[in-house]
């Protein structure tokens, strides 16, 4: 009897106390807590995160959950909400949205943010310096994919340093494939995404830029907004291309719903490329992987906002989410599944099982060590040629 | 105070329930449901239908628990447009056979609102590729499998005199070619397109200049010479085509998934005619993608928006693109392989087509579809009304005014004759161009009034005979026969008019055309059934109600 009545005040002590500090309420009488306390309340983190990523981290958020990751008692739980990596960095930019996590498709978003947010807030909303703060999640570049029956007529194994200029021209050419003797596959159909809209259209605009000028660093904003030279012959290659997609997944669906009849060429990322590859051989064939002559990564950094709207709790929450995210079990679903190129560089990428060695007949090469990178131009750069597209070429 | 106490907890319970219990509830209750409404192109309603059904049984419900409704009416996609435009039509969704014709709905929509009428981009639901469906040993003897065949081999051959003679088969007659009406059906719009850029002998780029070339406008005229009809929809054209087979028709421009549904019914003894394929014109074509546009309307709530979402998913959802697959289409989920019945025994080749042409901006088409109007193949038509006392009250009233809206809707270069009978035969015009008298016409057909007997059988027998002699076989010779009531005068009788129709047999889908309208209870439908189906023309049920509805149907044929 005495036990049950020092059982029950030590209960309802420790029920009391853990109203006041939700940490103790784990060691609370489960039965009793539940049934009688209210839950403590969750600490929310929403991440606006760009739509390529959303297959891999729905599977990774029910693995996450099932953790029940908490920062002092309280149920860490994560909203996740896609958008276009472009349409995150205005959401952000003009106040409509104050999350907690930013990650959009790759870093450019991020330095185009830090320059427009210190212009106009006098602090950045982002610091890509802090590694803390900043952390890319996976990694995968932009590439070209053709269709494999096309491609070996355009070009035999790896197209030239000189890429970006011999697309534009066979793009341009009214003969069109009938200078290779296929009179029958019509014109030259090349296609990206908005850049306005989608990351990798964005980045396709700046690696064709840096093919024009064939430089991998050093673009002003006057290259691209005063060399009439430059303006005429990227507007020549984008006005071949008749329809924009809004993001990236839809455009390599099209491509392979539609067919080389409507796609020859098409840029995408890496992962976007594996996970069609399949899929491509059951409609019009296999499909054909390039690596243009320099890189430009889409790295999906996951961003903690730095803004007064988030709490020192989210914060922490925060890394504990991002923490997961690199850990080796999401790291490997994200290699083995969506064939996203891992952060934790343990993890081998061409071994047995992996798309990197499933899929090395299209081109697909898990080193690219050999491949230059181009440089991140500075916001206000990449801002110019946002605001070039847009007035010439947006429709 | 103790008994107090607890009688209102137990109130609070109960009363706790019942909330908790109306919540669950409101989802079924009457009034608790979104309607969505979907007109869609008529080309996918053999798979969309079932699916309508079987997702409004299911009972699917928004996030707020409202039971959706989904309503879907197969409509022309150009019709719908101008319907959406004028407001006369206010559907939450749009889905029309391709992307086509969405610049130019969205322009037309500007004009008068200053948002976009949809946002973002569009979903295709399926795919199929608009192609010239030809019976195989017409296919053959132009040279496929083994040459490519395009719109330039199909304007030659219309341009031609010798017809299939040219090709060894004098047998086989003239080519007759069929599209469907461009200001009604995107396979008519697409169709002309691809005859300007074959005209301008180009792949991409079409310019308003390329239309105004002599080169272009010849072809485009040569071309629709050949035509032996327009009409509404892409489906019904392939049905009249498999129907009727290879002496009405020697090919249509239709979808490739209607080739496949027509050879299934073939391999299956539901069809016993001779096989048809695809042809994929070689100077490429266009795809039909049926988008899925959710209307950014007025007219359009958010719930509404919301219903029609999770609808788009499900028709997205693998068992529903399965289905398609079984219908021709090419599935929209690139997961799915090509497999049969897309394949050669079913008239297809999915290794095509090769290229596309560039769809031109929004004013190139609306250039095209001028062009079309003035090179487009001329119609003789005989307009044979029934002014007989039964005729009293609405029905004349109704009959006079949609026959004017009929006469104005007719091109300058169309060559007009109207027959009134009653106790009386009269020609109220006779058959000329009906660019100088369109005036005299309508303030004659304003006077119309009824009276007297009713001679059908003496007066469209006069109507068949005029057109024989009169008519130029160059052009769409039809008929318009309106009655509301039995013939009680003729001296001619049905035999007389069937022997006729009859002689004219050979001329396949060149001979006089049959449109029969049945005007009111009292008309004889069996009658004028039989003198307009073996014509290639169609019979209609009318009333004064939607009696100009059947005028305006009647008008796309031609």
């Amino acid at each position: 009897m005495l036990l049950f009545v020092i059982f029950s005040l030590v209960s309802i002590g420790v029920l009391i106390a853990s109203l006041i500090s939700p940490s103790i309420r784990e060691i609370a009488y489960a039965p009793l807590r539940e049934l009688i306390l209210p839950p403590p309340t969750p600490i929310v983190v929403e991440v606006l995160y760009s739509t390529e990523k959303v297959a891999w981290l729905n599977d990774v958020i029910g693995d996450f959950e099932s953790t029940h990751p908490k920062v002092n008692g309280h149920p860490i739980q994560i909203e996740l909400e896609k958008m276009g990596s472009w349409e995150i960095y205005n959401a952000v930019l003009d106040g409509s949205r104050k999350p907690v996590i930013i990650s959009p498709a790759s870093s450019l978003q991020i330095a185009a943010l830090q320059d427009a947010s210190t212009a106009q807030f006098g602090m950045s909303l982002v610091n890509p310096a802090d590694a803390q703060s900043c952390h890319s999640v996976v990694t995968t570049p932009l590439v070209l994919v053709s269709w494999k029956e096309r491609s070996e007529v355009l070009w035999d194994k790896q197209p030239s340093r000189s890429m970006w200029r011999d697309l534009h021209d066979v793009l341009v050419n009214p003969q069109g494939w009938a200078i290779y003797s296929q009179p029958d596959w019509g014109y030259v159909k090349f296609g990206h995404t908005d850049p306005l809209k989608s990351n990798s259209g964005f980045m396709t605009i700046l690696l064709m830029t840096y093919g024009y000028f064939q430089t991998n660093d050093g673009l002003t904003s006057s290259d691209i907004l005063s060399n009439a030279a430059f303006q005429q012959w990227f507007l020549e290659m984008e006005r071949t291309i008749s329809r924009f997609e809004h993001s990236t997944g839809p455009l390599m669906d099209k491509m392979i719903t539609y067919g080389p009849s409507t796609y020859d060429l098409i840029t995408v990322y890496e992962s976007t490329a594996i996970e069609q590859a399949e899929n491509a051989v059951g409609r019009y064939g296999e499909l054909r992987v390039y690596y243009p002559p320099s890189l430009l990564w889409s790295d999906h950094p996951f961003c903690i906002v730095n803004a007064d709207w988030v709490s020192e709790d989210q914060r922490k929450a925060s890394q504990i989410f991002i923490d997961y995210l690199t850990s080796k079990p999401a790291q490997e679903l994200a290699l083995f599944k969506y064939g996203y190129r891992p952060v934790d560089t343990s993890i081998q990428l061409d071994q047995a099982g992996s798309p990197f060695d499933k899929y090395a007949s299209t081109g697909i090469l898990a080193d690219l060590g050999k491949i230059p990178e181009v440089e991140i131009p500075s916001g206000s750069v990449l801002n110019a040629l946002r605001e070039f597209w847009s007035r010439n070429v947006n429709r | 105070m103790r008994k107090n106490t607890q009688y209102l907890i137990t109130s609070l319970i109960l009363l706790s329930f019942l909330i908790s219990a109306c919540g669950q509830l409101s989802g079924i209750l009457p009034g608790q449901t979104v309607d969505v409404s979907i007109i869609y192109g008529s080309e996918k309603q053999a798979w969309l239908e079932p699916l309508v059904k079987q997702f409004n049984e299911a009972k699917n419900t928004t996030a707020e628990g409202k039971v959706i409704v989904i309503q879907a009416i197969p409509m022309g996609s150009i019709e719908t447009e101008r319907g959406i435009n004028d407001g006369s039509l206010q559907p939450v969704v749009w889905s029309p056979a391709s992307s086509v014709y969405l610049p130019v709905a969205n322009s037309n929509w500007k004009l008068t609102h200053s948002d976009d009428l949809f946002s973002g981009n569009q979903s295709d639901l399926v795919l199929s590729p608009v192609v010239i469906a030809m019976w195989r040993p017409m296919a053959q003897a132009l040279g496929w499998p083994d040459k490519d065949i395009g719109w330039s081999d199909i304007a030659n051959l219309a341009i031609s005199e010798e017809g299939w003679s040219a090709y060894g088969h004098p047998e086989w007659g003239k080519f007759k070619f069929g599209h469907t009406h461009p200001e009604y059906s995107n396979s008519g719009i697409v169709s002309i397109i691809a005859e300007a850029y074959a005209g301008a002998k180009k792949v991409r780029g079409l310019t308003e200049a390329d239309l105004q070339s002599q080169e272009v406008i010849e072809f485009m005229t040569a071309v629709e010479k050949s035509i032996i009809h327009y009409g509404t929809s892409t489906g019904f054209f392939g049905d009249r085509m498999f129907e009727r087979g290879p002496s009405y028709l020697s090919a249509a421009v239709l979808y490739e998934n209607l080739v496949v549904d027509q050879e299934s019914k073939r391999i299956s003894g539901e069809s016993s005619q001779i096989p048809v394929v695809a042809i994929y014109p070689k100077e490429g074509t266009f795809w039909s993608n049926h988008p899925y546009v959710i209307l950014n309307a007025p007219w359009v709530s958010a719930e509404q928006k919301e219903a029609a979402e999770l609808f788009k998913t499900y028709l997205l959802d693998k068992p529903q693109q399965l289905l398609a697959l079984e219908y021709g289409f090419r599935p929209a989920d690139p997961s799915i392989p090509l497999i049969s019945p897309l394949d050669t025994q079913h008239g297809v080749d999915i290794s095509q087509p090769k290229t596309i042409l560039e769809v031109p901006n929004a004013d190139v088409i609306s250039g095209v579809l001028d062009l079309w109007r003035e090179t487009k193949k001329p119609v003789d038509l005989v307009v044979v009304m029934d002014i007989s006392g039964s005729m009293a009250g609405d029905k004349i009233t109704s009959a006079r005014s949609s026959l004017m809206d009929f006469i104005n809707n007719l091109d300058n270069n169309d060559r007009l004759q109207i027959i009134l009978f009653s106790s009386d035969i009269t020609t109220l015009t006779s058959l000329t161009e009906l660019r100088s008298k369109r005036q005299n016409v309508l303030d004659s057909v304003s006077g119309i009034f009824e009276g007297g007997d009713t001679r059908l059988y003496d007066a469209t027998l006069q109507a068949y005979q005029d057109l024989s002699q009169n008519g130029d076989p160059n052009h769409i010779r039809a008929i318009v026969v309106l009655s509301d009531g039995d013939d009680t005068a003729s001296q001619n009788t049905l035999d007389q008019i069937m022997y006729e129709i009859n002689e004219s047999a050979g001329e396949g889908g060149n001979a006089i055309k049959i449109f029969s309208i049945a005007f009111g209870d009292g008309a004889d439908t069996d009658i004028l059934q039989q003198i307009a189906i073996p014509t290639g023309g169609k019979q209609y049920d009318s009333s004064p109600e939607n009696i100009k509805k059947i005028y305006d149907e009647i008008a796309t044929f031609f």
